[in-house]
């Protein structure tokens, strides 16, 4: 098998001495879409935060392409080409939509191409392209979960995080959302993607990574998922 | 009517003065909660240059500008490299690093005392420094065009800070890092360079108006307390951290100044400050422009 494009080995992660994480391993290979399923409060989202360099592991490696990134800064990791799209979607409150947008392209790899990139935004996101000059805190929360998506996509990079893109979204926003990554996902681009809802990433996900405090319990495609009652039943409460 | 004219002209003279050290302090605090006590004897040492430049050196006061902002931001800096740069990470860093900075702001100020009494011996001490002493009449009130340099100069460079802010990447860049930290980073923002960049732009502004301020108080080491606390009230009034906030809470402590001055007595000034920043603050606990209160978890 190729190398992946992301792997993490044996990672170890946790705050004030508790562990949250607790020796995860997960390959990401280029083009695929894997996912990390699980309850709150598990460590998915600190997994992520260590990745893009937003935490520091206490334990095992994390490499990019054959090449560790574990311990570098935040700022250095999204410029090898690590994007979070972070929990909560983190924007800048004060700032128009589109200077949102403008600070996703702050790296100079990505900068000089903006113009004609956000125009690619827009024809995903068309409704950021009504709003571009509306602050960021007046938006509604799928616009705001439609802005820190293209913010992200204009980070270019070869690795796409989204932290639970759908949570304290209305049910017929969230499927807006996954069209959105399904889309993404058919054009080739490399996807983590965290998420708590099974039903959402079954059919969608080339492998699922079940995570349960700090552990990955279980790994394996949507249809093995859906066929294994005691999974389902156990973690995700059928 | 004359003593209208006259609050109005020292209230907008005061406020400029705050506005312009105030706002150097809540770009500091708004981009890395850092509360830089060192902040008032970089006005000092703007006004020192200036006095170095124009009494000294015998050139146009007009261009110390450049060089006071340009040896101000550098003191930042070197501010940045000797105190903040190593506490970063410290879990109580807004307050430990007040207590740094006035560590250093002590240090420099007793620097300057011991260094400029065996120097400038009786130089420095009480000599106003002139932009002009031309005036003209409002009314009956006698306007120096010192005044309206003043204005002038505190409104052009707040415009300019502006203008930074707003249109170029590194002041978009400082915008983002105060708004949300973590996301800037994960735009690939390196924010250890932003901290610098806005301390080093801080203290240029610092240095600016500590010119100004020597063209109405005397030069001399301690010069720069009273106005690094009245920044202070200012930014508190207006909500740590609101830049936009913080010239209206300036121009508004100035006036209230300005009037208690001017209707009352001299030394209650200060005291009506107080009062104002007490009474603001009962009734709005977040500052009078600030959404949220600032409370550590």
């Amino acid at each position: 098998m190729a190398e992946p494009l992301l792997a993490i080995h044996n990672l170890h992660a946790g705050y004030e001495g508790q562990n949250v994480l607790k020796d995860v391993s997960l390959d990401v290979p280029e083009g695929a879409l894997i996912t990390l399923l699980g309850p709150n409060g598990h460590g998915k989202t600190t997994l992520l935060k260590c990745i893009a360099g937003l935490m520091k592991p206490s334990g095992g490696r994390i490499e990019l392409a054959g090449r560790r990134i574990d311990g570098a800064e935040a700022e250095r990791v999204v410029d090898l080409g690590v994007v979070l799209i972070p929990q909560g979607d983190m924007l800048f409150p004060e700032m128009s939509v589109y200077d949102n947008l403008k600070m996703g392209a702050y790296l100079p790899r990505v900068r000089k191409t903006f113009s004609e990139e956000v125009e690619k935004i827009y024809t995903i996101l068309p409704r950021l392209k009504e709003r571009t000059t509306q602050l960021a805190r007046t938006l509604s929360g799928g616009e705001r979960r439609m802005l820190a998506i293209g913010r992200g996509l204009l980070s270019g990079g070869r690795i796409l995080m989204i932290d639970e893109p759908s949570l304290g979204l209305a049910p017929i926003v969230i499927d807006q959302i996954y069209e959105i990554i399904t889309d993404l996902k058919a054009s080739g681009r490399t996807i983590l993607l965290v998420e708590e809802n099974a039903s959402r990433i079954i059919d969608l996900a080339d492998r699922i990574h079940l995570l349960d405090t700090g552990q990955i319990v279980w790994a394996g495609g949507g249809e093995e998922l859906q066929s294994n009652q005691q999974i389902l039943e156990t973690y995700l409460g059928g | 009517m004359n003593f209208f004219i006259q609050i109005i002209v020292s209230g907008l003279t005061f406020g400029a003065m705050y506005a312009l050290a105030a706002l150097g302090l809540a770009l500091v605090w708004g981009a890395f909660n850092m509360l830089n006590m060192a902040h008032g004897i970089i006005m000092t040492l703007g006004a020192y240059y200036a006095l170095l430049w124009a009494e000294i050196w015998g050139l146009p006061l007009f261009f110390a500008a450049p060089f006071a902002a340009i040896c101000g931001g550098g003191f930042g800096v070197l501010v940045y490299f000797i105190s903040a740069h190593w506490m970063l990470r410290q879990r109580n860093f807004e307050v430990t690093i007040i207590i740094a900075t006035f560590g250093l702001g002590m240090a420099a100020e007793a620097g300057l005392l011991k260094f400029l009494r065996e120097e400038f011996r009786t130089a420095p001490y009480s000599q106003p420094l002139s932009l002009g002493a031309d005036s003209f009449l409002v009314g009956d009130v006698p306007v120096s065009y010192q005044r309206i340099v003043v204005w002038a100069v505190a409104l052009v460079l707040i415009m300019l800070v502006g203008l930074f802010l707003t249109r170029t990447n590194a002041g978009r860049a400082i915008r983002a890092t105060a708004q949300s930290r973590d996301a800037a980073r994960l735009m690939g923002i390196p924010v250890k360079r932003v901290y610098v960049m806005v301390l080093a732009l801080a203290s240029g502004l610092a240095a600016i108006s500590g010119i100004m301020l020597s063209s109405f108080k005397d030069v001399h080491p301690l010069m720069g307390g009273d106005p690094l606390l009245k920044a202070f009230i200012v930014i508190v009034l207006a909500g740590l951290g609101n830049i936009t906030g913080a010239l209206y809470a300036a121009l508004l402590v100035g006036m209230v100044e300005a009037t208690v001055k001017v209707l009352v007595a001299d030394k209650y000034g200060f005291t009506a400050i107080l009062v104002l920043v007490i009474a603001a603050l009962i009734w709005r606990p977040a500052g009078l422009f600030g959404q949220r209160v600032v409370a550590r978890q």
